[in-house]
């Protein structure tokens, strides 16, 4: 077991990919995402668990990667935005939110993609309801949230179309 | 936040032992919710931190006899979609469902919601009304038993040893018929920490009267605990409306002048007063 001051080795797989860090136990998950391996796109806020910006998907939940020390992530899968699409090959809910004008200052966005992803990973076709439950760790300061809960509840409508048989004329 | 040591045992035994080594200056961390921030403020300056997550046996809900016992990781997700809950324990769920938003309920545990002791929280209440008791487990004193309503001595203190570990929350399950409510006023439907909460079970007789009770308020004392008065005046007679005004006239009673402000208990008296009734009008568990 390492002393105080000293780094420990962290090994978990980020958007795919294994990857190994020397951290310090102090240091959270989020503090690692960002600042050792460059996913910035994760954004950090308040660092208290209100804000819901620094959202990843670690092994298929939702979490606060403030408020889960990097230790605790090991051997875990994390999913940052970046692993959620690419500018040429935007994933279905960013798409959406970009029809829908669902990002002002996006700084809340890579947080509610991550909030929406894992709920349409468990609910495919989640109601309005259950949406608005879904994202209810996300603030947004900008849109007002009609337009985000629109862009996640078109891509919920096409998965229920896309799941409804064809029942001819 | 202050540097200190990381222990991640995958045993009970192995962590009662660096609990009992490492004594006082070491702190459990299961899901981090409470105690993340904390260590950020440096409200508490732990020289060893050990996780608990990574231990098999402290997660889970098994059904054993006429008792769940629910692993003290097990996380409020995991309890709002347990079957065995919605089934025996349907009051759990609600106060459950009622903490944070989805991340902090994937994360947030059961066992973390009692040991942190905190006199807004929103499970713990549940856990008194439904009688639930708690297995601890030390090297020092081997495992013992105590009823959850004894766990928190004062906000934020509980009464177990330092060196003790919370190993599982055992509920009998609730009798067929038996009804229950849960109601929270929060500033917000999430992300709010409760201005009060009301946790009910209840059981009517034949001749409709009450034939058992339990009434627990959360956020309106530093403690969770039964409100005697209110029960007391509802035993043994039938729900009739001036006796539930009686009831809740007790209820505030007790509160009065203890923990929350006066101008705030003309609203726990309605909070009491609609909690109760849909206990009275709820279904009840099959
Ligand atoms: C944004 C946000 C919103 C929240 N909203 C709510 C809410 O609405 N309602 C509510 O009730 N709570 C709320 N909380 C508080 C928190 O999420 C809960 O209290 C949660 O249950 C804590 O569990 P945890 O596993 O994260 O505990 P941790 O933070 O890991 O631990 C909490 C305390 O318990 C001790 N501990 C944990 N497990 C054990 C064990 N097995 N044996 C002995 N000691 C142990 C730890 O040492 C620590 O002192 C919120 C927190 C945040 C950050
Ligand atoms: S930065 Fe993690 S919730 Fe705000
Ligand atoms: S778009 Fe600015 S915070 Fe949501």
């Amino acid at each position: 077991m390492a002393g105080k001051e000293d780094k420990v080795l962290l090994r978990m797989k980020v958007n795919g990919e294994e990857a190994e860090v020397a951290v310090k136990p102090t240091w959270t998950l989020l503090r690692v995402l960002r600042e050792e391996l460059g996913f910035t796109g994760t954004k950090k806020g308040c660092e208290q668990g209100d804000c819901g910006a620094c959202t990843v998907i670690m092994d298929g939940k939702a979490v606060n990667a403030c408020l889960v020390l990097a230790l605790q992530a090991e051997s875990k899968e994390i999913e940052t935005i970046e692993g959620l699409g690419t500018a040429d090959a935007l994933h279905p809910l960013q798409k959406s939110f970009i029809e829908h004008g669902a990002v002002q200052c996006g700084f809340c966005t890579p947080g509610m993609l991550m909030s929406a992803e894992a709920l349409l990973r468990e609910n495919r076709k989640p109601s309005l309801e259950e949406i608005k439950i879904g994202i209810s760790g996300n603030l947004c300061r900008c849109t007002g949230y009609t337009k985000i809960i629109k862009a996640i509840e078109s891509v919920s409508q096409k998965n229920r179309e896309a799941l409804t048989p064809f029942r001819g004329q | 936040m202050q540097n200190y040591q990381f222990h991640g045992p995958r045993t009970v035994g192995e962590a009662l032992n660096i609990l009992s080594e490492r004594g006082d200056g070491c702190r459990i961390i299961a899901g981090g919710t409470d105690l993340i921030p904390a260590l950020r403020n440096e409200d508490i300056l732990p020289d060893s931190v050990l996780n608990i997550l990574e231990i098999d046996e402290l997660t889970g809900i098994s059904e054993e006899g006429d008792t769940i016992r629910i692993g003290p990781t097990t996380t409020f997700t995991e309890i709002i979609q347990s079957q065995v809950i919605k089934r025996s324990l349907p009051l759990l769920v609600e106060a459950a469902s009622s903490v944070g938003g989805p991340t902090i309920r994937n994360r947030g545990t059961i066992g973390g919601n009692i040991c942190n002791g905190s006199p807004a929280a929103d499970v713990l209440p549940a856990v008194v009304a439904l009688d639930g008791e708690l297995e601890l487990q030390s090297k020092a004193l081997g495992t013992r038993i105590i009823p959850a309503a004894e766990a928190v001595e004062a906000p934020y203190q509980t009464r177990f040893n330092r060196d003790e570990l919370l190993t599982g929350i055992l509920i009998k399950k609730l009798p067929s018929e038996t009804r229950y409510a849960f109601e929270k006023l929060a500033s917000r439907n999430a992300m709010a920490r409760a201005y009060m909460n009301i946790s009910i079970v209840l059981k009517l007789d034949e001749k409709g009267a009450f034939s058992d009770l339990r009434i627990v308020p959360g956020t309106l004392e530093a403690v969770a605990r039964r409100m005697s008065a209110a029960e007391k005046i509802l035993m043994g007679r039938q729900p009739e409306d001036s006796l539930v005004e009686e009831a809740a006239d007790a209820f505030v009673g007790d509160l009065a002048g203890v923990w929350i402000p006066d101008y705030k208990l003309p609203v726990a008296r309605s909070v009491f007063k609609r909690v109760l009734k849909r206990a009275l009008n709820g279904s009840g568990v099959e």
